[in-house]
């Protein structure tokens, strides 16, 4: 009973769908295909936000589920045949990657900045450093793009995939009627993508009042935490999604404008998203380019390492006028302690998600 | 089981609702088509490429190496006011002076028309929840038409040479790309023409020609000189002019 609910909601989910013609096709014509490809369980975490990627319009379904992820798993999006998304997002490290410090694409080509970990894609307003997506949807167009990552054209991607002995039985399954297209690969990513929800970790379970319990550390560094840092990683998610300057000096190599590069606003420049500290400990190097190796590194920076600038945010001027944050050497000991609790192992373990 | 034969009959009035376009009452007759050309003009007369030049109103001489916009969204409206939206999947068209400058569409409901309402770019709303809004990515990319380090399309491309009426010999290069910024600015416009009625149905393809005028994208609601800035890419002061100045652009020519 249960599978013919299933079915019958995905017939009303097509009926009004855009692809007119396939709903005919589909509404006398009894597929088992469609019986076969249920709705997954896209649940919103007690302790979470409500989200912002709109289920309704791209429900997650097995199939496509599971053509997301093989897609995010494929070379072929690729122009050499090998650099695929999970090049550079290991689920290991929170899907970051670890021994470069920008990402390398194509050909040996290197970025200009370091993959930001996926996980909770659903909670998300805007996507990449300096939010040039502002839809999960249209994301991966830049990284399929550019041409120090996959260096491809979306229409070459699907003439491969269209070409592929598997893929044009895979979009059918997944999304009810022949054809490959490039709407299709983008949804059915973000399918594979929005159910990444990494809500497991101690601090979650504590949140949600599960059996754990902070050390003496780790209650003292969320203290710190919460007076110095919460400002900006704010909420459950610990950002408030904004762009901010934080003082980090330019690199010369790059000179990366930030932000300004979206909205070609000089108030802008060298601005970039507040990250979501979840999985922290385990998606090192940090800041957008990299170039901090360890916690430690990023609290001492915090304290003593910035640099002025016009659109420096206004919370790290020191009443003195130098600038950082006032952090003790012990409560860095402890802030630390307390990122840890961020670490979901549940999530980077999560067969749904693995490559293999 | 009764349960599931009440969902399927709402199924089945749904999908009825969806597929009914017809007028009620109205005779039922085949669909029809109608072919939209641009004409890209200057001042009523078609446009030659480099190396034939122009003057906008700053006194700037400029050629034009390519010219390419993005039309979507099309409405047709019937002479009782009432409108019939053209598939919005169906309705992403490229416009290049170098290429195809015509939209064809087809299957349209016959019935008298007296005008028209398109987008000039993507509108950020429908954008990317649409379908027709992602599968015109692999064209607009082909064309050039979107932003290499950002995810949304170019709306116009439009570029050449120009030089200043000061320094007349000194060729410049110059660049208009008009755009969505992220969600921080979107330069999508809805244009809407009156047109003479006209029929369309199964026996007659209607043809509409419509003026983009490029002197407007200089010189409209806003005046911009070449010589003050001749690289407009992500630009929030002077795209939204520019697509100020296109929202005025088009006319009928009949």
């Amino acid at each position: 009973m249960k599978i013919t609910h299933y079915f019958i909601l995905i017939l009303l989910c097509w009926s009004c769908s855009s692809e007119s013609g396939d709903a005919d096709t589909i509404a006398t014509d009894d597929s088992p295909m469609t019986v076969t490809n249920p709705l997954l369980d896209f649940t919103v975490p007690s302790n979470f936000p409500d989200a912002t990627y709109s289920i309704i319009q791209n429900p997650p379904t097995e199939k496509g589920f599971e053509l997301g992820k093989k897609l995010f798993y494929d070379g072929q999006l690729a122009s050499d045949g090998v650099v695929s998304c999970g090049f550079c997002h290991i689920q290991s490290f929170a899907f970051t990657h670890h021994t470069h410090i920008t990402s390398h694409g194509v050909d040996g080509q290197i970025g200009t900045r370091n993959a930001q970990p996926l996980h909770n894609l659903a909670f998300m307003n805007e996507f990449t450093w300096d939010g040039a997506a502002t839809f999960l949807d249209t994301q991966p167009i830049i990284p399929i793009t550019a041409e120090v990552e996959m260096n491809e054209t979306v229409s070459n991607v699907i003439a491969k995939l269209n070409a592929d002995d598997d893929y044009p039985t895979l979009f059918a399954e997944a999304f009810g009627s022949e054809g490959v297209s490039a709407d299709r690969m983008f949804k059915a990513l973000s399918q594979f993508m929005v159910m990444m929800v990494s809500a497991n970790s101690k601090y979650d379970k504590l949140e949600r009042g599960e059996a754990v319990t902070f050390t003496d550390e780790e209650n003292a560094g969320r203290a710190v935490f919460d007076t110095k840092c919460a400002s900006c990683h704010a909420g459950t998610l610990q950002t408030d999604q904004s762009y901010r300057n934080n003082g980090l000096p330019v690199d010369p190599e790059f000179n990366d404008i930030g932000r300004e590069r979206v909205t070609g606003l000089p108030s802008d420049n060298r601005k970039f998203k507040v990250p979501s500290l979840r999985n922290i400990e385990i998606t090192f190097p940090y800041m957008h380019d990299g170039r901090l190796g360890t916690l430690e590194d990023v609290l001492d920076f915090y304290t003593d390492g910035m640099e002025d600038s016009p659109t420096l945010d206004d919370q790290f001027r020191r009443p003195d006028g130098t600038l950082g944050l006032d952090i003790t050497p012990e409560e860095k000991v402890q802030l630390i302690a307390f990122l840890k609790t961020l670490t979901d192992n549940d999530f980077i373990e999560d067969r749904r998600f693995a490559e293999f | 089981m009764r349960k599931y034969v009440a969902l399927l009959v709402g199924f089945a009035t749904l999908l009825t609702a969806c597929n009914n376009n017809d007028e009620p009452g109205s005779i039922v007759q085949d669909p029809g088509s109608l072919n939209l050309t641009f004409e890209n003009v200057v001042i009523g007369t078609s446009i030659s490429m480099n190396p034939t030049s122009y003057t906008n109103s700053s006194n700037e001489t400029y050629t034009i190496s390519e010219l390419k916009y993005i039309i979507s969204n099309i409405t047709l409206i019937k002479s009782d006011n009432t409108e019939y939206i053209y598939p919005v999947e169906d309705s992403y068209f490229l416009i290049n002076e170098d290429g195809s400058k015509t939209a064809s569409l087809s299957d349209i409901p016959a019935d008298t028309y007296k005008g028209i309402k398109f987008g000039f770019g993507v509108d950020p709303t429908k954008y990317p929840i649409e379908s027709g809004t992602l599968n015109f990515i692999p064209l607009a990319e082909e064309a050039g038409m979107l932003w290499s380090w950002s995810a949304g399309y170019k709306f116009l491309k439009f570029e050449g040479n120009y030089s200043s009426a000061t320094d007349p010999t000194n060729e410049t290069p110059f660049r208009y790309h008009v755009g969505s910024h992220g969600a921080n600015l979107d330069n999508y416009k809805e244009i809407t023409l009156t047109l003479n009625e006209f029929q369309i149905s199964s026996e007659n393809t209607a043809s509409k020609t419509i003026q983009f005028d490029i002197a407007k994208i200089f010189d409209a609601i806003h005046t911009l000189s070449l010589e003050e800035k001749d690289d407009i890419q992500v630009d929030p002061v002077n795209a939204p002019k520019i697509a100020e100045n296109i929202s005025t652009a088009f006319s009928i020519s009949e």
